[in-house]
Parts: C-alpha cells; structure tokens; sequence
C-alpha cells in the first residue's frame, strides 16, 4: 500500500463513525498497539520538541528505506503515533518526501484535534521529514 | 442420536411456583427445535433454565451442554461457551450504545475464543454490513441500546447480536411476537443464514407462522411444565386445525 492508499483506508475507517467523540475514540483504540521505546532511545535527540505530551521518536536509515519507531505518554499521543507510524514508517525517503502531508487531512481528523495538538503533529512531521532529508543524503 | 443440549428430567421454580415438572429434551446439532405449547406451559421458564436466568431456581434434573453439566455455571459463562438466549421482552438499557454493547460482548468471547479482539472500525464494518441485511437503519449503531426501539426494531437487534456472536445453540423466545411481514421475514432470513449444518435453534413460538420461514426439524409440545410430544413439522398442521388438547401424551416422554 502507497502512503495515498494507507490515508485512504484510514479515511474509509474514519468515515464508519458517526460523531467526532467516537473517531477520537478510535484513535485512542488504535493506540492499543502503540509500541514503546528502550530508555536509552528515549533523549534529548528523539524528543519530539513541542508535542502536548513528551514523546520520542526513532528514525534510522536501514537498505534505502526509513525505520520509525516511537513512543507517546498520552492515550491520544500513542494513538496518533500508531497511526501515523503506520502511513510513514518503513518508506524510502522519496517516498515520503514527495508525500505532501497536507493529504493527512483527509482522514477527517486533525481538525478535531485541539490546537495544541495539532502542533504536536506538526512537530512530528517536522522531525520525520528531517530524518528522511537526512536519510537521502546519506544514501 | 448426536445431541449438543440435553435436558433430563428437569425441575425448576420460579419464586415457590413450579413450573417445569421433568422436563426432557434433547438438541441436535445443526436442527431446529421448535417449541409449542398454551400460555402458562413453562416455555419462557424453559428458555429461562437453559441460561441460567437469575429468576430461575433449578430444583432437580441436569442440563448437560456438549456432555457437561451446565447447572452451576453463570449466565456469563454459558453465553461464552456458546449458548445465546434472544428475549422475549428485551431489556432497555439508556445510556449504553448498542455498538459499543456489541463489540464488548463480542470481544468477550473472542478473548474466550482465544481470538483477537476486534477494533472499533473492524467492527463496525461487521455491524454495518448485518444492518443492512436486517434492514436496520444505520443510527442503530449510536442508539442507546434498545431504548425507544419500536418491538419490530427490539426484535431485529436481538437477532443482530446473535449474528454478531455466532452462538452455537440459539434460542429464541418469542423472536416472532409482535413482528410484521417485513420484519418477521427478516429476522427469518437472519436465522437461515445462522444455520450451518451444525448449530442448533431451539425456537419457542406460539404461531405457525414463522417456522414457513425457518422450517423446524422437529416440534416438541410443551405443556405443564412437560415435553408431552415431540414429531416432525407435520404436527403443526395437527395443532392449527384441533389445538392443544388433541394432543395425546406420547408414552416415552
């Protein structure tokens, strides 16, 4: 699946629920599957700078693509990181440096986030797109 | 002769009345049993002592579910070995989203099951696509459960539940009482769907009508508090024409 089609099936999830409450409630449940960190990872360097809840994130160039990995303290923060690991992880840099991140809006779901929050995404983006820079030119 | 759900000579009260007098019945895999019988023959009762309902004081006998004995089991445990009652008067519950209500159930048993859980969108995509075969509008989804459901609508979402869960021995108390056409022979369709050759319905009624739509194995003639006849669904025609008192005790029961 593209990173295009990845959106989309979160879309069509999205889509199934009737009110705003029960999609941030699913966001909540996706993060069931939140993943999290070794303490060593979790320093000033993997520190996503400016998220609502301390969170980190892990990104290492591996056979021309970006591995992510990532931790969030909040319900919402392990949510949203399951989610969008889920669309950028495991991609080669191209792949998600050509991905305009505006296509995450429709999922319908960022502007249900608070505005604090929807920093917190951006912060996020920011540092995935800089591993990715980074990544690419190390290749 | 198979049997998943054998009922021996059952007593059982409720409050100081009693109401099964030695019951006997056996279930077969992949039939349906229907149960027929006058007002006030202990078929609710009966329904009742298979799952275990709290109004119920067994008194004698054994209810055996896949060669155990059942009789000291909770309701809750039951219902996660697979046996599911649909009421005759479902309960309202304000405040609990019948999905939400749904998929707990479910991922109970699928915990049970040692099966994954499903999530929220997953399913919904379940509940959605079982709406529409029962012709359920979609704001079931949202609705508190069964509050200010109409009967039809009551009854349509008891048999969503038993689709959800896919319970191997289904008994329905009264599924058809108060349904119209559309709903009766929806409620039908979603109960030939459930049949696979392997689970098996037991389906109290007082009317004919529905088992034109699920076509019963066997009929059993239940009366004070006694399985008086079992036979094939010819009895049926028997007991539209001349009624309960034409039928005569069979000697084994």
């Amino acid at each position: 699946m593209t990173m295009e089609e990845r959106v989309a099936a979160y879309k069509e999830d999205f889509d199934l629920f009737p009110t705003a409450n029960d999609k941030l409630e699913y966001i909540f449940d996706l993060g069931k599957k939140h993943t999290t960190l070794p303490a060593e990872e979790k320093n000033d360097e993997t520190f996503v700078e400016g998220c609502a809840s301390a969170a980190w994130l892990v990104g290492e160039c591996r056979d021309g693509k970006l591995i992510l990995r990532g931790e969030g303290t909040s319900e919402m923060a392990k949510g949203m990181l399951t989610l969008l690991l889920d669309i950028f992880n495991n991609r080669t840099p191209y792949e998600i440096l050509n991905f305009d991140p505006a296509k995450l809006h429709e999922m319908g779901i960022i502007e249900l986030l608070s505005p604090v929050r929807q920093q917190s995404l951006e912060a996020f983006l920011n540092m995935v797109y800089a591993y990715a820079r980074k990544c690419k030119e190390a290749m | 002769m198979k049997t998943v759900l054998e009922i021996e000579n059952v007593h059982a009260k409720i409050g100081e009345k009693e109401i099964l007098k030695g019951l006997n019945l056996k279930l077969e895999p992949g039939k349906v049993h229907a149960i027929m019988g006058p007002n006030g023959a202990g078929k609710s009762t009966l329904s009742k002592t298979i799952v275990g309902h709290y109004d119920v004081t067994l008194t004698g006998g054994d209810i055996r579910y896949k060669g155990k004995s059942i009789n000291d089991m909770e309701p809750e445990e039951r219902a996660l070995e697979g046996i599911f009652l649909s009421f005759q008067h479902p309960v309202e519950i304000p405040g609990v989203n019948n999905a939400y209500f749904l998929r707990t159930a479910l991922n109970a048993k699928r915990r049970h099951e040692g099966k994954e859980e499903l999530n929220a969108a997953e399913f919904l995509r379940l509940m959605k696509s079982h709406l529409e075969m029962l012709g359920m509008k979609s704001d079931m989804i949202s609705r508190s459960l069964n509050e200010g459901f109409s009967g039809g609508e009551k009854k349509r979402n008891e048999i969503l539940q038993m689709l959800i869960l896919e319970p191997e021995v289904i008994i329905l108390d009264e599924i058809d009482s108060g349904l119209d056409i559309d709903a009766l022979r929806a409620v039908s369709e979603g109960i030939n769907k459930m049949k696979d050759g392997k689970r098996s319905f037991l389906v109290i009624t007082h009317y004919s009508r529905i088992l034109d739509y699920i076509e019963p194995d066997y009929i059993h003639v239940l009366k004070d508090g006694r399985i008086i006849k079992t036979a094939g669904p010819e009895l049926v025609e028997q007991l539209e024409d001349k009624g309960y008192e034409s039928i005569e005790e069979d000697s084994a029961s």
